[in-house]
């Protein structure tokens, strides 16, 4: 389970739980997703403060596997150490850390109900190297001459700390198909 | 005693007594040491001594070292590939890519960056300018804090043929170039070359960046450092399909570079550009089907004497080429075929070769803190640097 | 549930340094919430927003670009979308996209500044 420590996360948790105990799996996943992105009417939230609507829940039967693993479904294009190694999780930093709002976008495949998902590599900044669970895995990665779609940069870069790089999360922000 | 005596008594040797007839006579069995003499005691050391390099040899290599778990601590390592020895090395920065060698032996190039408080605080860019007989700072340039921080590659920072003017990677992610002159040792501008990156240098004041649309954008510098020339050619990199990896290397006035399904592009200078000569496959069909392909951080070195290209292989998916290969395949660059395949002893991702007659090769890679050297003729592997940094990068050849 | 398939590709090819609503990074990454309506107000502009190469070198078709451009104007921008605001369409998409710009910033920059002077007067 991720180590959820903002007061925030811990409250959107309950409720993810409360509603997953009274509906179904499927329409479960249905209003989270309805929460997340769905409409055009729900604003997504800019990145920057590090806020997200309903998180998803790691290891559990709609977001299967291990966010410390290297095999985890999110870390098809991650390069890095895995926040959820670090103190974070896979969508969240450790204390202390900055978030970096701009980095590089790509899908991953989540086997547990095939949807291509959009998964933002924002990485964590303003310390040194985490140092656990290094992870470099390359779908749909292209040279630095692509830069939308590199992980070869370091993209603490664009955050307000600047390039020192502690961690990568893997952030679900969409679908795509 | 002396603690000499001490020893020799431990190993059961007699003690002589003082002196040189009684040593000789006590000894006379002992056919080595007659007519010996007694061995003086040793003489105290000088005091705050350092070790001069010794005269800079072809089989010379610098290992960069990004430093991936501690990237305040980048280094580089100069090494001697015949004696498999240390022979030094800088303290590079945050992040760093690698030193850059002037033809004109005597000077190192080093784009650095540092944190006034290691990780965070104020950042500082700077080219330190070491002197390369005495591994020590001589100047140092300050330059825009915008310094790419990228994976380590040949073409984040390049000299122009002359020497004359180092470029250097910016990404904010605005892309653009700084240049420094390095005879006034100024920092002259910036270049802004939106849409592409990385820099390698074709002619003496000309280079070409990589553009994300599959072109390359080729400038020509004036004697002030300013753009004097800039073209783009035509796209013809399969970005979407095939895309070039970036991890070229040079031979004359051609690079070679390597796309993600082997098949290697020549791309030629010329008075006026850039030209793409005919493209060729590094593997066969039946390699292919195999699921052979080149990876790595520095997968390809040439041997420009010999004309042959050496490239890191590796049996797996779609898109691994950043993995690291067990073989090397070396293919004449002539007639395009492999003539010969080394087997490397660990796994490794960056390889680099001298340039004289009896070339070595040098192989590591970011997961082993080692250096491997091997005949580059033979594939014969002679010895290693063990451990040596701690997360090796880019070979550059001084 | 799912995104429109223009805010999908913006999400794919621009948000990653434009971020999700559009306000970039000073110095770095310029916001396009004041400037996606002034600069598609004019050729020249249209132009520029088309050929910068992040949209220009994206491996969108000249169609879904033009779709996420729209989408871009209708949902990033902080100034109201003015009546008369014109779609981008894949033709015109396709007439300036090549070859992409290189020189943006001072591109930009000389474009807002015609635009100020021309609301000035």
């Amino acid at each position: 389970m991720p180590d959820m420590r903002s007061s925030i996360d811990a409250r959107v948790e309950r409720l993810a739980r409360d509603m997953a105990q009274r509906v179904s799996r499927r329409s479960f996943i249905r209003s989270i997703g309805a929460l997340m992105f769905g409409a055009a009417s729900v604003p997504l939230l800019p990145v920057a403060r590090g806020e997200s609507p309903a998180p998803a829940s790691p290891g559990t039967g709609a977001d299967p596997g291990d966010p410390q693993s290297c095999e985890y479904w999110r870390h098809c294009a991650i390069d890095g150490f895995l926040c959820a190694c670090c103190g974070g999780s896979a969508h969240s930093c450790p204390p202390g850390t900055e978030p970096s709002a701009i980095t590089w976008v790509g899908t991953c495949n989540n086997p547990a109900d095939g949807h291509d998902y959009i998964i933002s590599y924002n990485d964590c900044c303003g310390k040194s190297e985490c140092g656990r669970c290094l992870c470099n895995r390359n779908e749909g990665d292209k040279p630095l001459y692509m830069p939308f779609k590199s992980n070869d940069y370091n993209w603490c870069a664009g955050s307000k700390v600047g390039i020192s790089y502690h961690c990568s999360t893997a952030r679900i922000v969409g679908i795509a198909k | 005693m002396s603690t000499s005596e001490h020893a020799a008594a431990r190993r059961g040797d007699v003690i002589q007594p003082r002196g040189r007839a009684g040593a000789c006579a006590a000894l006379a069995l002992a056919a080595s040491v007659c007519g010996a003499t007694a061995r003086a005691p040793l003489p105290p050391d000088p005091a705050g001594v350092v070790e001069p390099l010794p005269p800079a040899s072809p089989h010379w290599v610098w290992v960069n070292d990004v430093a991936f778990f501690a990237f305040p601590d980048g280094r580089a390592f100069l090494v001697d590939g015949d004696s498999g020895k240390m022979l030094g090395m800088l303290s590079t920065g945050y992040s760093f890519t690698g030193v850059v060698a002037p033809k004109a032996r005597g000077l190192i190039y080093s784009p650095e960056s540092y944190f006034s408080r290691g990780t965070r605080g104020t950042r500082t860019d700077v080219v330190t300018i070491y002197d390369a007989t005495r591994l020590v700072p001589v100047a140092e340039i300050e330059i825009p804090p915008k310094r790419a921080s990228v994976m380590p590659m040949p073409g984040a920072q390049a000299l122009t043929d002359d020497d004359r003017f180092l470029l250097i990677y910016n990404y904010t992610p605005a892309q653009s170039l700084t240049v420094v002159d390095t005879r006034s040792r100024k920092f002259v501008g910036e270049i802004e070359i939106a849409g592409c990156a990385l820099v390698y240098p074709t002619g003496p004041r000309t280079f070409f960046s990589i553009c994300g649309d599959g072109a390359l954008l080729v400038t020509t510098l004036t004697d002030e450092g300013k753009v004097a020339r800039s073209a783009r050619t035509a796209a013809f990199i399969d970005v979407l399909n095939d895309p070039l990896t970036e991890k070229g290397v040079r031979r004359g006035d051609t690079w070679l570079f390597a796309s993600f399904e082997g098949v290697l592009h020549p791309l030629r200078s010329t008075p006026t550009g850039v030209e793409t000569d005919p493209i060729w496959p590094l593997f066969t069909p039946q390699e292919l089907a195999q699921h052979w392909r080149t990876g790595g951080l520095q997968h390809l070195a040439v041997h420009g004497g010999s004309s042959r290209l050496f490239a890191i292989v590796h049996q797996g998916g779609p898109e691994t080429h950043k993995d690291l290969g067990e073989q090397i395949w070396v293919y004449d660059l002539a007639s395009h075929r492999r003539v010969q395949t080394i087997a490397t002893r660990n796994k490794v991702g960056s390889i680099q070769v001298s340039q004289d007659a009896q070339p070595l090769l040098f192989a590591c890679s970011l997961e082993n803190n080692r250096l491997d050297i091997y005949d580059a003729t033979s594939g014969k592997y002679l010895r290693s640097v063990d451990p040596l940094g701690l997360t090796p990068t880019v070979l550059v050849a001084p | 549930m799912l995104t429109s398939a223009a805010q999908v590709n913006y999400m794919l090819n621009c948000m990653g340094c434009h971020l999700p609503d559009g306000s970039g990074a000073a110095g770095k990454v310029p916001s396009v919430a004041d400037s996606l309506v002034t600069l598609s107000s004019s050729a020249p502009g249209r132009r520029f927003l088309v050929q910068v190469p992040g949209a220009s070198q994206s491996p969108l078709t000249d169609l879904e670009l033009a779709q996420v451009l729209n989408w871009m104007v209708r949902n990033l921008s902080a100034r109201a979308v003015p009546a008369d605001f014109m779609d981008f369409t894949a033709a015109e998409v396709a007439s300036y996209r090549r070859p992409p710009l290189v020189k943006v910033r001072e591109t930009r920059a000389s474009l807002l500044e015609s635009a100020t002077e021309q609301i000035a007067r």
